[in-house]
């Protein structure tokens, strides 16, 4: 670590800047997290063994705990001490890395997103985390760890309008020398959507959302363990009390499952339900002239932006809960290339507006696609031979499997069980083909699907990155084949169109993008 | 919404250009008999192996390997040759197209694939030569667009020549690195 590894305050007009004296406890957070992360295995098993031998009363154990939280301490001052980051010729530059030094040196145009974070160790303070994501892979993450929050919103705006200038530099010559008023009117923000905390609740309950507790409480699993069985115990419903003999009765058995599952669905529900209003509570959804901005938060704030012209495909989902109150997620989704599977939470490439009604899913998806008709088109359906495959594939071996299995207990009676099952799961084929449809219109292509409730997709014709037509040997015969439009959010795909349609669809989308040869960006 | 333009215009399906009327083109022969030749020589190995096992004078071996190893002289030589008949048949499936604005791949014994990769959206090019394909003199066009790693759009067993010949008119096309 020589002195090239300083600041060098002498090149070009922006000195080098060392974060405040708060994003120690960044540092020191994070990497308590990181270590907790990466021993979780080595500490239950030692949080196991503490039960078992005495290790609290080894002599190393207090000096282990006390060197241990020491060196997190240290690796938290060192980061800090090492971190440097400056804003220069509209370059974000950031130094950082004790033992492994990382330069970072992002043009602003290249920044697709801007994310504002409040972790809650910061909530009491006027920092935040400033997180700019560029087009390429998760690894190009830049964090400006400490930072006001006037700070970060100026840097941001000053990012984002830089966009603007970038797309405006590309026809003209005339560089980047925008005025400030120019591009404020640019920024002014209108909140178009907001969720009630009564919005959330039904979030949690309709979507499984106690990943978020179960994450949290991860290193505590033992410990909730034992006191959940304690906690049976005194409700009267332990094995030992309810089993003393052999002699147990099978209503008696049915009965303690069931109210075993009751208890455990109403846990996981209100768990949900907590993660829900954790993550999204006081969430509003507000859109400058070109841009989306989400923020949401009970503990931690987060902020997630992201362009209008970069949505890619815009997803409205509903599961049968969903449908019955008559909510749906929407989702914008932008291009997700080069990154790993993010969680929804953290993600940039989806922005989330979670449960809203009908009336408002129509309002957002206006907005972010214009002039679309996700809820006004006509859907064509799929063939119908979908169903008689699927009842020949799928329905008829699950259904005469139950017939072979049930007929050794059951004999000829179980021709019952196995008659039901094929009648269920008929009228899932069935009820599967009526939602699957396809629907096009000058400008986009719209996609309907789903089970009970129904998951609408809708994307710009122009965006499509790839298109693909399948059939199998069947499928050829019948004159049918299944359609895939690869898009960079992702694939939508629909099966078991008439090929001339399928082939109609390829070929208008193709024409439409090679011909409009507009960005998808 | 600066570059929004809204349009309107009908769109006649008799005009549009047709998927339908592309004009394939296979690739390599030298491509099929690479694989069969693959498969032939992972045959004839794991044949060695199962006759070896069998047959050999050395030890006693335990009873269920040696059960194994009948099955294996059995169920080897039937899927060699099925997985040999299939790969020579449907390597011949394989064929291209290029139009002037987009790549088309045909593939697929059973189950048909047609995929139509649009030059514009391409982001980056890659010719992938393995050791068996230098031998045979061939290459694997590799064609990158914004869709993920699953969705690489890919020509097998082109001659190295025409590989180089696709790569530059690709390279060459006035909307590459469009965004």
């Amino acid at each position: 670590m020589g002195d090239s590894d300083r600041p060098q305050t002498g090149t070009g007009n922006t000195p080098w800047q060392r974060l405040p004296l708060v994003s120690i406890l960044y540092f020191i957070i994070s990497t308590t997290l990181q270590f907790v992360r990466q021993f979780i295995v080595a500490i239950s098993v030692l949080a196991y063994s503490v039960s078992s031998t005495d290790i609290q009363g080894s002599t190393f154990f207090i000096p282990g705990l006390v060197v241990l939280v020491i060196v997190i301490i240290c690796s938290g001052f060192m980061s800090f001490w090492f971190y440097h980051y400056r804003v220069h010729h509209r370059h974000v530059e950031i130094r950082s890395g004790v033992l492994k030094r990382r330069n970072i040196n992002l043009p602003f145009w290249r920044i697709q997103n801007v994310k504002i974070e409040r972790p809650f160790y910061y909530r009491l303070t006027q920092y935040a985390v400033l997180v700019l994501d560029t087009a390429g892979s998760a690894e190009e993450e830049a964090k400006i760890v400490a930072i006001t929050i006037a700070d970060a919103q100026g840097l941001r705006q000053q990012i984002l309008s830089a966009g603007d200038n970038d797309q405006d530099d590309q026809d003209g010559d005339a560089p980047s020398e925008k005025s400030e008023n120019e591009t404020s009117p640019l920024l002014t923000e209108t909140v178009i959507n907001r969720r009630e905390v009564k919005d959330l609740i039904l979030h949690g309950l309709t979507n499984n959302r106690v990943w978020i507790i179960l994450g949290a409480l991860a290193p505590f699993y033992d410990d909730i363990g034992s006191a959940f069985y304690g906690w049976l115990d005194a409700m009267g419903l332990s094995l030992e009390v309810l089993f003393p003999s052999e002699q147990v009765a099978w209503w008696q058995l049915s009965l303690y499952v069931i109210s075993l599952m009751l208890l455990a669905l109403g846990i996981m529900a209100s768990a949900s339900v907590a993660g829900a209003v954790i993550t999204y509570y006081n969430y509003t959804l507000s859109r400058t002239s070109d841009r989306y901005i989400r923020r949401s938060g009970l503990f931690s704030l987060q902020e997630v932006s992201m362009r209008q012209s970069r949505i890619q495909k815009i997803s409205i989902k509903q599961d049968w809960l969903d449908y019955l109150l008559k909510r749906a997620n929407l989702f914008f989704e932008q291009n997700k290339t080069g990154r790993q599977a993010e969680q929804e939470l953290h993600s940039t490439s989806k922005l989330l507006v979670p449960s809203v009604t009908y009336p408002e899913a129509k309002i957002l998806a206006m907005d972010g696609m214009p002039a679309n008709q996700l809820y006004q088109i006509p859907f064509t359906r799929i063939h119908r031979r979908f169903i008689s495959r699927y009842l020949f594939w799928f329905v008829l071996p699950i259904s005469s499997l139950i017939l072979a299995l049930a007929y050794v207990e059951l004999g000829v009676l179980a021709v019952l069980p196995a008659l039901a099952m094929a009648v269920v799961l008929s009228g899932i084929v069935y009820v599967r083909w009526r939602r699957w449809g396809i629907a096009i219109d000058t400008q986009y292509c719209y996609v309907r699907k789903g089970l009970v409730g129904i998951d609408r997709y809708c994307f710009a014709l122009h965006k499509v990155q790839q298109v693909v037509i399948s059939q199998s040997l069947f499928m050829r015969r019948r004159d049918l084949a299944n359609i895939r439009f690869i898009l960079a959010s992702g694939e939508v795909s629909v099966p078991f169109l008439p090929y001339q349609q399928a082939l109609y669809l390829a070929n208008r989308v193709l024409w439409e993008v090679e011909s409009q040869r507009r960005s998808w960006m | 919404m600066s570059d929004e333009v809204f349009s309107n215009k009908t769109v006649s399906p008799q005009t549009l250009p047709d998927l339908a009327e592309l004009a394939f083109a296979p690739i390599s022969a030298a491509y099929g008999k690479v694989n069969l030749g693959i498969v032939v020589t992972i045959t004839t190995v794991l044949l060695l192996i199962a006759l070896g096992v069998r047959f050999q004078p050395f030890t006693v071996l335990p009873a269920p390997l040696f059960a194994v190893s009948y099955y294996g002289l059995m169920v080897i030589p039937i899927m060699g040759t099925l997985l040999a008949v299939y790969q020579w048949f449907a390597d011949k499936q394989i064929k291209y197209a290029l139009r002037e604005q987009d790549l088309s791949l045909t593939q697929g014994l059973i189950f048909r694939r047609l995929v139509s990769q649009p030059i514009l959206r391409i982001q980056h090019i890659e010719l992938k030569r393995g050791p068996l394909d230098r031998l045979a003199g061939l290459a694997k066009l590799q064609v990158f667009s914004a869709g993920g790693a699953g969705h690489t759009f890919e020509i097998p067993g082109l001659p190295i020549a025409q590989a180089q010949k696709i790569r530059q008119f690709i390279l060459a096309h006035k909307d590459i690195g469009a965004r």
